[in-house]
């Protein structure tokens, strides 16, 4: 496909003057510490409260944490990142906080302008200490109580609070609405990919996100093609199509379940079966692990990631793809919001084998795959880049120890956070996507 | 009263009214907290197979770890085992705990106890120096990672000390033995002791969330 997709360098000049544009907080320190510990309180439930009484403050979590092994600050230690909320918990809320109080320090605003490096550049909310805890404590759902407490007491990063507000107040991201979904629709028309958009009923309603109509419009005509190779019933809607969730990224509740209502309002409106979330880890973790959970009932239609609709449409005879025999070698990138956190392991790696590829495992795959290093929305932040691209290098190593062609993977935010990486280390192995893997090998 | 007689007597009965009531309190507390029930459709899965199953997959680390915590992981091992022996299978205890339970069980020879006391005291001190030089737990310690350690390591060393007849009379050395156990069961529910407790619910409620999305906890 040709559709003039954005360049590398371009988008990353684009992230660089998002921070510019950042409204000013008009807010008093006390404001802040009591917006922070009631966004605690919020959140800070039955089974975080069972996990903050189990640490034993062993520290092996650090062990599991790319920041920490690439930078060996110990300030990096998973369960130093959510100390204040462990504090706020036994001053506040333990059965036992009337002992705990006089030896427990109070929260300061200190203490949250702190954490808010700790939080937001130096956690990615992979979720690989999770898998290392000997008292399996979920930390990375403590990390989320933490950024809900500091966006409540206004500590999200600039350059997030433009496009978390941009979300809210304009139903876009990175300046990419209604107008630039139907000029790619157009483009990709012209092209002779039919994307039937607008469809007041479907069997399938495609999200897909900004990144992919700015920087990845491949992968979008790529989805299509799959989609009408299969001969789904499909549509996208141009008034709701973004399946990225800032709000979810931030920590800022009023905005998530903003974004979870429009996808879910627009699937009911068109009766669909399936929601089809594009090559997006957190915009899978928030429609199929927390959609219902918000909305409060279950949900009238599946949702499948885009591994898990190929797979299927696969193994039902539906998806013919030309075996590759040319001997190339790939090695899959877990999301770790599909993997880990999504359930979504062997699909990708079933698509990969029918696609007739030499799939070649990193050390460390699947649930104890790295990160990226940039999840969780913090690619975007210019504070980070020089600890992300600390944690690419452990990537790096882990890539070429497969000795594989090119790596696979099926998050756009994992993938720009690679090439990112990979561009400024000179590195030369291409980073791709899933589907697009997919569709240039579809079956006449 | 002497101090033994303190100590084996009403000093342990309120130790041991402390640290049932505080380890109830603790634990019904915590996990009487409310929770938002989980909505979304899980796949498909046995939620109490995939909690048990957390409760015993999370006592060795995953690939992946194994060789980053092999340290700590060797020595939780060697620590609660030798522990583990110590107080269940030595002669004097089983006579305690009958006291208490009303049944007994058969003790080990009195050599293998001493050999199982030391190690365990050993362990504990390794952890103890690791803990004040090792930069990550070092740097996350507090008064808690500490008095732990410290409640648990002084039965140890009387409990030794008493056995052994060395450094002072029999009667002393025992009682003060008790004295530290009565100490360290009234710590117990206030500290990190407490993860002898927690450990259960921790990784049992980690299995069942993994386990919803299809994923070994």
């Amino acid at each position: 496909m040709n559709t003039e997709a954005m360049s590398l360098q371009d988008f990353r000049a684009l992230l660089q003057k998002l921070s510019a544009g950042a409204p000013g907080q008009d807010m008093t320190d006390e404001e802040r510490v009591r917006r922070a510990k009631k966004g605690f309180m919020q959140k800070l439930n039955g089974h975080r409260a069972v996990d903050l009484d189990s640490c034993l403050q062993c520290g092996m979590c650090a062990e599991a944490c790319h920041f920490y092994e690439a930078t060996q600050n110990e300030k990096y230690a998973p369960v130093y990142k959510f100390r204040p909320l462990r504090r706020f918990y036994r001053r506040e809320m333990s059965p036992l906080r009337w002992f705990y109080r006089p030896f427990t320090r109070d929260i300061t605003v200190a203490d949250l302008k702190e954490w808010q490096h700790l939080i937001y550049d130096a956690c990615t909310g992979c979720g690989r200490c999770d898998m290392i805890c000997p008292m399996g404590i979920k930390i990375s759902a403590s990390i989320r109580v933490m950024r809900h407490g500091l966006a409540a007491a206004g500590y999200v990063p600039d350059e997030m609070r433009v496009i978390r507000n941009e979300q809210r107040d304009q139903n876009k991201l990175f300046g990419v609405g209604v107008e630039q979904l139907k000029a790619l629709v157009d483009k990709l028309g012209a092209q002779g990919v039919n994307i039937p958009l607008d469809r007041e009923q479907a069997d399938v309603l495609l999200f897909t996100t900004a990144v992919e109509v700015l920087l990845f419009p491949d992968t979008f005509a790529a989805t299509a093609r799959i989609l009408n190779k299969a001969g789904a019933d499909w549509t996208i809607r141009s008034d709701a199509f973004e399946a990225a969730n800032v709000g979810i990224i931030t920590g800022d509740d009023p905005t998530m379940k903003l974004a979870i209502r429009r996808i879910v309002d627009k699937a009911k409106a068109c009766s669909v079966k399936t929601v089809l979330i594009p090559e997006s880890g957190h915009a899978y973790q928030t429609i199929r692990w927390e959609g219902a959970t918000e909305m409060g009932g279950p949900l009238p239609f599946e949702t499948l990631s885009m591994p898990e609709f190929i797979a299927g449409e696969i193994q039902a005879g539906r998806l013919n793809l030309n075996a590759q025999s040319n001997g190339a070698s790939v090695t899959y990138h877990d999301p770790c919001r599909l993997s880990r956190k999504g359930g979504v392991m062997q699909q990708p790696r079933d698509v990969l084998a029918a696609l007739g590829l030499d799939v070649r495992e990193t050390p460390a795959n699947r649930r104890e795959n790295y990160c990226c290093g940039g999840g969780c929305g913090e690619y975007v932040l210019e504070n980070a880049a020089d600890l992300r691209q600390k944690a690419f290098e452990i990537k790096r190593r882990e890539f070429e120890d497969t000795g594989a062609d090119a790596v696979v993977t099926s998050c756009a935010n994992c993938r720009i956070n690679l090439m990112i990486g990979a561009e400024n280390s000179d590195w030369q192995t291409p980073v791709t996507s899933l589907v697009e893997t997919v569709a240039a090998s579809l079956a006449d | 009263m002497t101090l033994l007689d303190f100590a084996s007597g009403p000093g342990l009965q309120w130790a041991l009214w402390i640290f049932m009531f505080g380890v109830v309190w603790r634990l019904v507390g915590a996990l009487f907290l409310l929770s938002r029930k989980d909505l979304t459709k899980p796949r498909e899965h046995n939620s109490v197979a995939a909690g048990l199953g957390a409760v015993i997959s999370r006592s060795a680390p995953a690939h992946a770890f194994e060789k980053r915590i092999l340290f700590q992981h060797v020595t939780g091992y060697v620590w609660h085992f030798a522990l583990f022996i110590s107080v269940l299978f030595f002669a004097p205890h089983i006579l305690f705990f009958e006291s208490v339970l009303g049944f007994s069980w058969p003790h080990l020879p009195n050599t293998i106890i001493l050999v199982t006391a030391i190690v365990a005291t050993a362990v504990l001190i390794a952890l103890l120096i690791r803990r004040a030089t090792h930069p990550v737990q070092r740097f996350i310690s507090n008064a808690d990672d500490y008095i732990s350690i410290f409640v648990v390591l002084i039965p140890l060393v009387t409990g030794i000390l008493a056995f052994t007849h060395f450094g002072g009379r029999y009667e002393t050395l025992l009682g003060i033995h008790v004295l530290s156990v009565d100490v360290m069961l009234i710590w117990f529910p206030f500290g990190k002791l407490m993860h002898a407790i927690m450990t259960m619910p921790a990784r049992y409620q980690a299995g069942t969330a993994f386990g919803r999305r299809g994923v070994k906890a």
